[in-house]
């Protein structure tokens, strides 16, 4: 794994703030945890953060750690590229112990990259910025003709299901048979 | 940009079309097989749809309606527009009409209200056909008084099949030999020129509310049914009762009472139910169940002799 660390993006403390001394009880010091992507790059998450994951939150609940113990073990998300994992981050951040609004204008913008950051919300369990993801995409096709949504949806027509199914039985057979011949040559 | 929907799983799928509205539902249906596929293991909001057997189809949900109208016009297909009749609607290609509804059920799996209104009687019943081999719930069937589809007391007997959820109506007057007998009821029903339904089958019956017009039902008939009402246990689901016929008359009792049944005391009742406000009576006779549930009963005479009956405590009494 690299030993690069990335502070997140956004109003997350790099160290957890001490409290102030005026204060009438000692603020508890806010744990952090740490999560990497497929680029490896970490990211320092506050457990604030990450409550809006039920898949992380379910993981780190009465899990303990200590600081060193965290930093030590960083959760990996190998199926997660890296600028997808750092987009859920600021978001989680953006919106850490905040109520999330209906509309939410802190939405990654990438149309390029709704794709994997939906796949990764869904992983990740982040149930509404998955609301959120899933509205845009949807909202691409409205008021679309048929033609329209087969384009923005990257839908094959019936015709090329029907090619990719022959060419998918087509190879599974040749796979098979050549499983076979392999067979048959060992044995022999 | 676009985006390889097809790639999401089946869960994230179905997220995304339950935030889809029917308009882009069913332009999504025409991309291709699997996309129609998609939908149907995806899943959708519940929709509902409504079908009068012409080229006029309706998607609803919680008071918002989509609507789609026929072109021939290929120019027209998948233009929507908002117009003084319409909210929403969509022109779309049709054809015949039954197929598209089909189609519209691989989509939206819930019939708000079948409306056997136009198409024949081998389009209506081989639609219903298909809507019980489907297992398709619907919630409403109206039939009206004069509808274009011949033979309907017919398709009687097929449409007991179905699951009629929430009301049948049907306005309609069937020739006189009609016979027909209920195997499983909705929530309501509304029969005009319901002589064909009789005292035994309104003992059996396991509706909230009855609602029957030109009936056969005698005073007799009526008594014996109160009789049955006063039981503990019996007809639990009953909230309204109304039997309009000539047969309500001042020739015997009804629970040993000679009509006009009323309550002339001031002050005067009205009872009406919570939810249909409509359905109410003014100086209406109580009248007590063995279990202590109360009824409220009316039968007035003249030119069109009638009985209510409501089973819920008063709202709103009149001083």
């Amino acid at each position: 794994m690299s030993s690069t660390e990335q502070g997140t993006s956004s109003a997350a403390p790099a160290e957890p703030t001490t409290a102030p001394e005026s204060a009438a009880a000692p603020e508890v010091p806010e744990s952090f945890y740490y999560v990497h992507g497929k680029d490896k790059v970490v990211h320092k998450v506050s457990a604030g953060a990450l409550q809006h994951s039920a898949l992380i939150h379910g993981m780190i609940s009465n899990l303990g750690y200590t600081e060193e113990q965290a930093k030590a073990n960083p959760f990996p998300f190998e199926n997660i590229d890296g600028d997808i994992l750092q987009m859920v981050v600021d978001w989680c951040n953006q919106h850490k112990g905040k109520p999330t609004p209906p509309e939410d204008t802190n939405l990654p913008k990438q149309k390029e990259k709704l794709f994997d950051l939906v796949l990764a919300v869904n992983y990740l369990e982040i149930k509404e910025l998955l609301t959120y993801c899933c509205k845009q995409v949807a909202m691409m096709v409205k008021g679309k003709s048929p033609e329209e949504i087969r384009e923005i949806w990257m839908i094959p027509t019936d015709a090329e299901d029907e090619a990719a199914e022959k060419e998918a039985k087509k190879r599974a057979g040749k796979e098979a048979a050549g499983e076979t011949a392999a067979a048959a040559g060992d044995a022999k | 940009m676009p985006i390889a929907l097809l790639k999401f799983p089946t869960d994230l799928l179905g997220d995304i079309f339950k935030l889809c509205d029917p308009f882009q539902l069913y332009c999504l249906s025409k991309c291709s097989k699997r996309t129609q596929r998609s939908i149907q293991l995806g899943g959708t909001k519940k929709w509902k749809l409504s079908f009068r057997g012409r080229n006029a189809i309706v998607a609803s949900l919680d008071g918002l309606h989509y609507n789609f109208g026929g072109t021939e016009d290929p120019d027209e297909y998948f233009e929507t527009q908002k117009n003084w009749r319409f909210d929403n609607y969509m022109t779309i290609p049709f054809g015949e009409p039954f197929d598209v509804f089909f189609g519209f059920l691989g989509i939206f799996r819930i019939v708000e209200e079948l409306d056997v209104a136009f198409g024949s009687f081998e389009q209506f019943s081989k639609a219903i056909r298909e809507l019980i081999d489907r297992h398709i719930e619907i919630e409403r069937i109206w039939i009206g008084c004069t509808p274009k589809v011949e033979k309907v007391d017919k398709l009687m007997p097929i449409l007991n099949q179905l699951n009629i959820t929430q009301k049948f109506s049907c306005l309609k007057k069937f020739p006189s030999e009609f016979r027909h007998q209920f195997d499983k009821y909705p929530n309501r029903i509304l029969l005009h020129h319901s002589f064909w339904f009789n005292i035994s089958q309104l003992l059996e019956c396991t509706c909230d509310r009855i609602d029957l017009r030109e009936s056969i039902l005698s005073n007799q008939d009526m008594d014996m049914f109160f009789q049955k009402w006063k039981r503990p246990g019996s007809f639990p689901n009953l909230r309204w009762l109304h039997i309009a016929g000539e047969n309500i008359d001042d020739k015997s009792s009804i629970l040993e009472i000679i009509p006009p049944i009323l309550n002339v005391n001031n002050p005067r009742v009205e009872v009406a139910d919570r939810l249909y406000k409509h359905d109410n009576i003014v100086d209406p006779v109580r009248i007590t169940k063995a279990d202590g549930t109360e009824g409220w009963l009316k039968v007035e005479l003249g030119s069109w002799p009638e009985l209510k009956f409501l089973v819920l405590n008063p709202i709103a009494p009149n001083t």
